[in-house]
């Protein structure tokens, strides 16, 4: 039996499984694809981590740091899981590098991909008016703490999100709903307000969805400490007009049609399984659900274990999750994978 | 009003102008100067904090099933600071309110019946059309209350007068004086008041409208009705040796 967990992706989840196997006695190998650490909140530039306005560079370098004391962790950057052999317990991992590692246990951690706005046809003119952007777009401003016009260098005036863009959306193929996204345009309009105080927020929704904290985190102080306009009732499409944008929708509130000027749009993208996700269900042959994602088990009091046994996914390799949750089941993997390592001498009698 | 075809290009996200009257003829700035009076009420940020646009209020709302009239619009128009919304409504909205405030129940803890009342006030204190015209059809009343002390009296019991009131009003009002003799306490063997009122109490009840600014809303809402009150009221005051500023 192999004392090695092989942890895949060097995201948040991943730094965080590969850590709590080491901190469990094991041995814990990361693999991460890119050239660093640090997964989608250091190459995606997200500024402030939702929902507790933590610098993201900062707690990335954080979780980094921790794991690199660990004796028992080891990390393998620029590199991919090519093929896996044997079964549980005794696992061969095949690494891009040609070493093969001897691992009783692996855990999936490869997270999502932003939702490509141009992906099945074009949507809100994303690729075309380059005052419409993805969160990630604004992201990168926030971390140099500025908010502009791209096309004019400015503050905007008026400023809105488009919520569930890739989300919930039948025709789309993304059935689900991406669970982040309400938090994080609500984030990044207190973070605009606070920078650029004579810019008009609006965010445009079908529901909000802020769950547990998030509502009085996020929803509420938005909108009543920084007068965050949420309106009920989602775009259909954003036009050009002189030197603006005009977003159309529906007035919900007034029962109308609505067509507002707004000088940058912010389509709130959701989260989709990601390339390496969708790779490593083919190399590894674990069975990934309708929507793309890893399937688990045995939800909803298993939900970490994929359908080959010995193979365990945390984060939003799983389905959409926020950092949270995407901790909690980095910490569930690793404690199973430990586990399941161990079985022989601690089985229960 | 007349719809206005081509909304100025920076108020083209009132939802006023979605609904076609949009009173061009008040100027922004008045309208933006009733918001800010609104606004700087001691009270409003007691009753607006934000809205989920869950429509409990509206289905809690007597009003909203007879007229169409929603405290949903009211809060939501206040928090968005829709200076025409919010003027349109203060013209054809807030007397619709009948200030029951089932809309309490809301979840965030706002209070659109508070917000109306505020709303009320400065359209009363701004003689607003709107406030006028709801008040004239009460000039009775308020003449009434504020000459007699009590609002409704026996000799209003007249067969002509309240047609939904049956067909017994007829009869009852002619022996007025009789049925009001047969009530158990004194003070109600009264026709032209509900009951017996000192002219000590309705000096101090005239006293408190003319300190607490009612009579000088009056005054603006309706000046005729103010003077003869006025009248009704200067005698009875001289008497009791008051002399009002």
């Amino acid at each position: 039996m192999s004392e090695t967990v092989v942890v895949i992706g060097g995201g948040p989840g991943g730094i965080e499984a590969a850590r709590q196997v080491a901190d469990l006695g094991a041995h814990a190998v990361l693999v991460e694809a890119r050239e660093r650490l640090g997964g989608t909140p250091i190459f995606a530039n997200y500024a402030a981590l939702t929902p507790y306005f933590a610098n993201a560079e900062e707690a990335m370098d954080a979780m980094i740091a921790a794991l690199e004391q660990r004796r028992r962790a080891q990390v393998r950057t620029s590199t991919t899981v090519t093929a896996l052999s044997g079964e549980a317990g005794a696992f061969k991992v095949e690494l891009s590098t040609g070493e093969t590692l001897d691992a009783g246990a692996v855990i999936i951690a490869t997270g999502f991909d932003h939702f490509d706005p141009g992906r099945e046809r074009q949507i809100y003119n994303y690729y075309q008016y380059p005052d419409v952007l993805a969160l990630q777009d604004l992201e990168a401003q926030l971390k140099e703490h500025k908010v502009v016009v791209p096309s004019t260098g400015r503050a905007p005036e008026s400023i809105c999100w488009v919520q569930c863009v890739g989300s919930r959306d039948r025709n789309i193929g993304n059935e689900w709903c991406s669970k982040v996204c309400c938090g994080i345009a609500s984030k990044q309009a207190i973070e605009v307000r606070k920078l650029s105080p004579q810019t008009r927020a609006y965010i445009f929704y079908i529901d909000m969805r802020m769950y547990g904290y998030w509502e009085t985190q996020l929803y509420w102080p938005a909108q009543e400490q920084h007068h965050v306009q949420y309106i009920k009732g989602i775009i259909t499409e954003v036009l050009e007009r002189g030197d603006r944008l005009v977003v159309r929708g529906e007035d919900t509130t007034m029962g109308r049609p609505l067509e507002v000027p707004m000088d940058m749009v912010i389509l709130s993208v959701g989260m989709e399984p990601s390339a390496g996700t969708k790779a490593m269900g083919d190399v590894l042959g674990v069975e990934r659900n309708r929507h793309g994602f890893i399937e688990v088990l045995n939800p909803p009091l298993d939900t970490v274990s994929t359908t080959r046994p010995g193979v365990f996914a945390c984060g939003a390799a799983l389905g959409p999750a926020d950092l949270e949750d995407t901790i909690s089941s980095a910490g569930a993997a690793a404690g199973k994978a430990v586990a399941m390592l161990r079985a022989d001498s601690l089985a229960v009698a | 009003m007349s719809p206005t075809a081509t909304p100025t290009p920076t108020h083209a996200d009132s939802a006023a102008y979605k609904l076609g009257r949009t009173y061009p003829d008040v100027p922004l700035e008045e309208k933006q100067r009733l918001f800010d009076e609104i606004k700087a009420d001691e009270r409003f940020h007691d009753y607006l904090y934000g809205c989920y646009e869950c429509g409990i209020c509206v289905a809690a709302c007597p009003s909203a099933r007879y007229y169409d009239f929603s405290p949903r619009r009211i809060a939501q128009a206040a928090a968005r600071e829709d200076v025409e919304l919010v003027y349109q409504q203060m013209q054809e909205d807030i007397w619709d309110c009948s200030q029951c405030f089932s809309c309490l129940r809301c979840p965030r803890g706002n209070n659109p019946g508070g917000i109306i009342t505020v709303m009320r006030e400065v359209a009363v204190n701004n003689g607003l059309e709107s406030a006028k015209q709801a008040l004239r059809g009460y000039t009775r009343i308020i003449y009434k209350i504020m000459s007699t002390g009590t609002q409704v009296s026996p000799d209003m019991l007249q067969a002509d007068a309240f047609p939904d009131w049956g067909p017994s009003v007829a009869k009852v009002s002619q022996k007025l004086d009789l049925w009001r003799r047969a009530l158990p306490p004194e003070t109600h063997h009264t026709t032209t008041t509900g009951w017996e009122i000192s002219t000590r109490t309705l000096v101090e009840l005239y006293l408190i409208w003319h300190k607490t600014g009612a009579l000088n809303m009056i005054s603006e809402l309706d000046p005729s009705l103010h003077s003869l009150l006025e009248e009704v009221m200067e005698d009875l005051l001289d008497e009791e040796g008051y002399e009002l500023d």
